[in-house]
């Protein structure tokens, strides 16, 4: 097999190792809202009685799992060593499988009048749910970025989500002033 | 980037627990915890905002309707879903009584949830006038045989107004009992007063329906199954004395014999939560559902109807009153 052949191949196996990760990342944040959708279909309830949960973890599980790719992708660029981005990823994971399931059974069984008062008032559970589901993604995502800078302590800082949207955000003001620049101008009339 | 050759003491740790809480997560989040979720009933429901006229129901001699729910206790979507239902068929088939059949309150004391568990699911009920008795049932084991237990066990009976632990009503053309099923075992050696209460007061009942109430069902295909000791003990007692119907609960499901001995019975436990329920020889019907059961007797005819939450109907049958008992 030529170089640039082992190459493609090698970069084709990450890209589908950071899919199925996304993909199992999303599945994991899914569980929780699945299994209370599950209890209610197979109870008679149906339709949409639990759809607010099922719409919050999709909207979360969706957004981390499209930020854990990012991740990937720069762990991908910047690691000494390959198992470093797997082994710091497979922490993450554990941290999101326990966090995003515990968190929402400790809270609602451990305090269950406060939150049957919060209902009664018309507090919309969704968003305590989607409180603790983003509590638990943040948890994961600490675990992640520690464990990958502990393994490799050389490697360049990655920048977190405000970073890119700040960063994003100044380009966008920046480029009306490089267009701005860049016109013709009028040759002086009279 | 390299692949490396050997794992270094960092490397080595950060994987081998990750590795070990990858397993030790995913035997108890597959093993346990999800599955609590599906059978369990924790978020938070919305009460029923329905608004009934007040004592709608027949009253009649000959005549009683009336719902029986058990393990309804969470205070939940689901256990908010059931009541709503319960509402919704009252509108169209009054009753005039709740048979609750135990297990009305989970994830705390009763006296503390009274109002999550009882008064907001049932408020639409309660200011329709309709009444409530209890059959008491023990929802947690940990409870039993403790002063939590006594405790919890007399907190329902004097927010219910019940009048004992065990006791008998009549109303219309029935006789009802309700046992206590609970602490210390109403099947068990040290408790033979209760079932010679209810041997005595069966002999003397006069009415033309009797209807038996208590937890723990004497069949059962369900999770916890047949309750021991019941066929031995209780059984005998319930065939002697031509009892027509058994209510029961604590299996999370909705359950109906075969007439055994000329003796139906019902678990109608799926008051918010489910669990799995198989068949066994005594099987007419068995499902795993949310539901209520919906009882119509009018003078020698009984219709049954197992209700679920969006109004559909599991189950229907109709017993006729025995006669020279």
């Amino acid at each position: 097999m030529t170089p640039a052949r082992a190459r493609s191949r090698g970069s084709l196996a990450e890209a589908a190792g950071v899919v199925v990760y996304a993909l199992v990342d999303w599945l994991v944040i899914m569980a929780p809202a699945l299994a209370i959708q599950l209890a209610a279909d197979r109870g008679g309830i149906g339709g949409t009685e639990g759809i607010d949960l099922l719409i919050a973890s999709v909207l979360i599980a969706t957004v981390h799992a499209a930020m854990a790719a990012r991740r990937l992708r720069f762990e991908e660029r910047t690691a000494e060593r390959r198992a470093d981005i797997w082994i710091a990823s497979l922490d993450s994971l554990v941290i999101l499988a326990l966090a995003t399931t515990l968190l929402v059974v400790v809270v609602f069984v451990s305090f269950p009048d406060e939150h049957a008062a919060l209902a009664n008032r018309g507090f919309p559970v969704v968003l305590l749910w989607a409180g603790l589901q983003i509590v638990a993604v943040v948890l994961a995502e600490i675990t992640g970025r520690m464990v990958f800078r502990w393994l490799e302590p050389r490697a360049p800082h990655q920048p977190t989500v405000v970073e890119d949207v700040t960063v994003a955000i100044e380009r966008a003001h920046r480029e009306p002033d490089r267009a701005g620049s860049g016109t013709r101008q009028e040759p002086p009339t009279g | 980037m390299s692949s490396g050759r050997g794992l270094s003491r960092r490397q080595f740790l950060a994987a081998g627990l990750g590795a070990a809480g990858a397993v030790a997560t995913g035997a108890g989040l597959g093993g346990y915890v999800w599955p609590l979720l599906a059978r369990e009933d924790l978020i938070p429901g919305q009460a029923p905002d329905v608004t009934l006229e007040p004592q709608a129901w027949i009253n009649r001699t000959d005549r009683l309707t009336f719902a029986a729910l058990g393990d309804n206790g969470s205070g939940g979507r689901q256990a908010m879903a059931v009541a709503e239902s319960m509402a919704h068929t009252y509108r169209n088939a009054p009753f005039g009584h709740v048979f609750l059949l135990g297990d009305i309150s989970y994830y705390g004391n009763f006296a503390d949830r009274y109002d999550d568990v009882f008064v907001r699911p049932m408020e639409p009920l309660i200011d329709a006038g309709v009444t409530f008795d209890l059959a008491i049932g023990n929802h947690d084991e940990a409870l039993r045989h403790s002063d939590e237990g006594y405790d919890e066990i007399e907190a329902e009976i004097r927010l219910l107004d019940t009048p004992g632990r065990y006791y008998t009503r009549t109303y219309g053309p029935a006789d009802v009992f309700f046992l206590d099923s609970s602490v210390p075992g109403l099947f068990g050696a040290e408790s033979p007063e209760q079932l010679e209460w209810l041997d005595d007061t069966l002999a003397s009942a006069t009415s033309q329906w009797r209807i038996v109430t208590m937890h723990h069902p004497p069949y059962s295909s369900g999770r916890h199954g047949s309750t021991p000791g019941a066929v031995e003990k209780l059984v005998p007692i319930l065939e002697r004395h031509h009892v027509d119907l058994v209510l029961a609960g604590h299996d999370h499901d909705y359950e109906r014999t075969v007439p055994l001995d000329g003796v139906t019975y019902v678990v109608s436990g799926g008051g918010c939560k489910t669990t799995k329920v198989g068949h066994s020889d005594f099987t007419a019907v068995a499902k795993r559902i949310l539901q209520f059961l919906h009882v119509d007797i009018a003078d020698d005819r009984l219709i049954a109807t197992c209700i679920q939450p969006r109004g559909q109907v599991a189950d229907r049958f109709e017993l006729r009153a025995r006669e020279g008992r």
